[in-house]
């Protein structure tokens, strides 16, 4: 039976417990600080927007995937720049730690860079994969066959091996 | 590098960012507060700008229209009568449109909600085809009685072929403007301009999820 969660409260605490995956697909998405802004304030509002509709009929975290990925494909593909519409010179998801990238390693900067010269729906596909979701829920988010996912995801990785073998 | 050693490093990326971030609850607060945030989209202002465009076209004919009434100049009130029904239908089916992009419901798997999306976007394009089915009446709304009286030869056999001709374009040109057929030179020559870039880049995207979903 579906459950009907359209609560503030619980809304916060979704994207306290998600706010990484938020992070990480404005990062996947776009190249600059504004645009993450922009982003990360467009996919909560939207998430926001559904919240009283969410009925439960799946997943919570498949829903939210969907919503994230979707405005985030949608997003890229606009080439439209604007600026976050509430709170200039704040930040929905803010950094303590400035320096997040220089400290990692260096596979993990050619893995990113890898996603992100991904087209747009293999991005999410990998974004998926790297979440380490299952095949079946990976299919639901996108739309399409397991066996095309798991299709679909060999290739990726085949490219990222690829990738990392050029480097060494 | 392996796959265990991938998802590996991608957690280690994980944890750090869940060191790094806080959530500002205060900018979340007023994002939840913020019912319409899509209204300060430019994007969605320059759709506007076009629809009131268009809507002062319509009221500049019905204007003239209305004035040429008592002068009885019958091509003149058709000419300009079906402009104002032209446009008026192309108006409504871009509205309508662009209703259906807002309605949206991104909680829909991926590859439906980028289909549906660009599709959606692409078929603005047959705006563009129905404001072309006016092509013919722009070569006879000058035409007077007196005219084709005074000049009947250059009437019969220059400007009737030349309104039959903008009439056959016209509709030819309603049938064609497809996105599908982005890849025709004229299509091209067509669409070349910058106003038309969002358009073709849907027409891509659609290519795209195509080739996607055939993997």
């Amino acid at each position: 039976m579906p459950t009907p969660l359209p609560l503030k409260a619980d809304f916060v605490s979704l994207i306290e417990a998600n706010k990484g995956i938020i992070f990480k697909i404005c990062n996947a998405y776009c190249r600059n600080e504004i645009d993450r802004e922009d982003l990360a304030q467009e996919i909560t509002f939207q998430l926001w927007r559904s919240w009283s509709s969410f009925n439960g009929s799946y997943k919570l975290s498949t829903w939210m995937y969907r919503i994230a990925l979707n405005v985030a494909i949608s997003f890229f593909r606009k080439e439209r720049r604007t600026h976050p519409t509430v709170l200039m010179g704040d930040h929905l998801i803010e950094m303590s730690d400035e320096n997040l990238e220089e400290g990692l390693e260096e596979n993990l900067h050619a893995l990113q860079q890898f996603i992100n010269e991904l087209k747009p729906l293999d991005r999410a596909l990998m974004i998926l994969y790297l979440e380490e979701k299952p095949h079946k829920e990976m299919a639901e988010i996108m739309g399409m066959s397991t066996t095309n996912v798991a299709t679909k995801i060999g290739r990726i990785k085949e490219q990222l091996k690829q990738k990392f073998n050029q480097q060494d | 590098m392996e796959n265990i050693a991938i998802l590996d490093l991608w957690k280690q990326y994980d944890q750090k960012i869940e060191k790094s971030i806080s959530l500002n609850r205060k900018l979340l607060t007023e994002l939840q507060q913020q019912k319409a945030k899509n209204v300060l989209n430019p994007t969605k202002n320059i759709k506007f700008f076009a629809v009131a465009m268009g809507l002062l076209y319509i009221v500049l004919l019905a204007f003239l229209v209305v004035n040429a009434w008592e002068f009885n100049n019958i091509f003149f009130i058709v000419s300009l009568s079906t402009s104002i029904v032209i446009t008026s239908i192309a108006i409504a089916y871009y509205i309508h449109q662009i209703r259906l992009i807002n309605q949206i419901d991104n909680s829909e798997s991926i590859l439906q909600i980028q289909q549906k999306l660009s599709s959606l976007q692409a078929s603005t394009l047959k705006v563009a085809g129905i404001l072309l089915l006016q092509l013919p009446f722009y070569s006879t709304w000058y035409i007077t009685f007196d005219w084709i009286k005074q000049s009947p030869d250059l009437f019969y056999f220059v400007h009737v072929p030349m309104v039959l001709l903008f009439a056959w374009a016209g509709v030819w040109l309603f049938r064609n403007i497809n996105i599908k057929n982005m890849d025709k030179k004229w299509f091209k020559f067509l669409f070349q301009g910058s106003e038309w870039k969002a358009i073709l880049r849907s027409g891509q995207f659609l290519k795209e999820i195509e080739n996607f979903e055939q993997a």
